[in-house]
């Protein structure tokens, strides 16, 4: 009994200091894909974003089984506010690295918060450039979140083609196993239509297919002089694996969204009050009231009201 | 005798030493829920929707251990309706120092970002300040008044800190409370509360979701009453827009006896009284609603005492 209690004693003190105290290294111990675990958060934790889900279930998992990849995957995030991509982001994150979005080797860029200034953007090319760069050959496997991508400069854009490209060797460093993600409300629009006319024409949501979308979606943005993101760049080098759209979400998945979240928070989920805080949530088009402004963006927070 | 007064000093002269003199420390932020439950009921005049959001959601979110996003509030209303006092009520409720605690932090768009040709410095200067606050103590607190005179620009610049990452440069803001008080939306407030208040209606049956269904209405007419300021970010980073009603002659009396209390004065109604005769009603015909609300209350009692 004694020993039994010493050894779990030894045992949690150990595992205590390997992960908290420890510097990352960028090995197996603190890289390590799992594939079911990402499988069930999609299946379980994303809600109403059944091509998104797969898409990056398939393509996230193919690359991280790949020993070789030819080239670092590149996915492009798209769609309204709140939809998912920031968490879906995450979630992949948290099945690769052992510390999460806190891990040293995961990187999230957000456009207006690291390159504000235009005048300065020869110093934020060269900034951004050395940063992928240096990281990069610490660690292959690493990943770097552009958030707000709808608003990055071209010229930064063209600067980090090179990095999303073929070639196994640029200065001595192979950007292969890298993993990039951009999100972005670029097209935002036209996958809302889409998923609208879906719903006035009868059909299931879950009838939509990635197909329906990535040409569209690539055209529109392509021929989109606003957002500068596509102008030429990454379309026609086609350096971007896949355009990922997430759509809007409906009021089905905002009351799964707070039942979800009140049970994160240690609240029992009640249905009640996630309906009335629903009810008060700003729906669009103006008519027909189908899809949530806000997605599940401002639940967490907004919930405590609706308790009684 | 001598030793439970000898005792009662020591404790006196440890409590004045531990917290007058000492640090703040980030982790004694500690929580009164009571304390604000009871602050507004008794020191907040006239706002039953403001007070019973920011009740449950700053309750809520303090009581959250892990929460997804930082709290987001946009207190909106008539000059005097108390958005500045509630932030000051919060404040008090969660850090010992209130509003003195180097964790609140009070930025007032006209004079802290008075210069546009300034505006990238201000950008640079106002990241870095909330980076290396939140960096410092996470539960950290920021109010942003007038609002409705930021620059877009700079409200951009502080958009990524409202929203839902875990981690931008190594940073986590989701433990951050921000406040914005603004005066955009006063005017539809006050006609929704005038409206009301013209069908026999008690003021406490307005809800909040009467004045969130006329916001969400402008939204598709794309109205410019300037509340919708910056449109998508404040539609989708703010967790609630608080609606502060404008105050009737009622309202005005109970604050004026509250601050001749405050000021050390017995309540005196006549006094309050005839202060309150000589203010600013409107509209011009019932005149109901004050027009500075309680902001000059404290000076002006003065002048009434006899």
């Amino acid at each position: 009994m004694i020993i039994e209690a010493g050894v779990a004693l030894v045992v949690a003190l150990g595992a205590f200091w390997t992960f908290s105290g420890e510097k990352e290294v960028c090995n197996e111990k603190w890289i390590n894909f799992n594939k079911y675990g990402l499988k069930n958060d999609l299946e379980t934790k994303l809600y109403g974003q059944h091509i998104a889900a797969e898409v990056i279930l398939k393509t996230v998992t193919g690359f991280m089984e790949n020993k070789n990849p030819k080239k670092p995957l590149v996915l492009s995030l798209h769609g309204w506010t709140g939809t998912g991509k920031t968490f879906v982001s995450q979630l992949i994150a948290e099945n690769i690295y052992k510390k999460k979005m806190k891990c040293s080797f995961v990187h999230l860029f957000s456009v207006t918060t690291h390159f504000p200034l235009k005048a300065h953007i020869d110093e934020y090319k060269t900034q951004l450039q050395e940063w992928i760069r240096g990281n990069v050959s610490i660690c292959p496997r690493s990943m770097f979140i552009f958030d707000e991508m709808d608003k990055m400069p071209l010229e930064l854009i063209d600067s980090i083609k090179p990095y999303l490209d073929f070639s196994d060797n640029l200065d001595g460093v192979s950007y292969r196993q890298a993993i990039f993600i951009f999100l972005s409300n670029a097209g935002g629009k036209m996958i809302n239509d889409v998923t609208m006319k879906f719903w006035r024409d009868g059909k299931e949501r879950e009838e939509i297919q990635l197909k329906d979308l990535e040409t569209v979606l690539s055209q529109s943005v392509f021929n989109n002089e606003d957002s500068g993101f596509w102008h030429t760049s990454l379309i026609d080098k086609k350096l971007v694996d896949f355009f990922v759209p997430f759509l809007p979400l409906e009021y089905k998945h905002v009351i799964q969204c707070g039942l979800g979240e009140m049970a994160r928070q240690g609240l029992t989920p009640d249905n009640n009050v996630i309906k009335r805080m629903a009810d008060d949530l700003i729906f669009f088009p103006k008519e027909e009231r189908v899809f949530s402004d806000q997605g599940c963006k401002l639940i967490a927070n907004k919930l405590h009201f609706y308790i009684p």
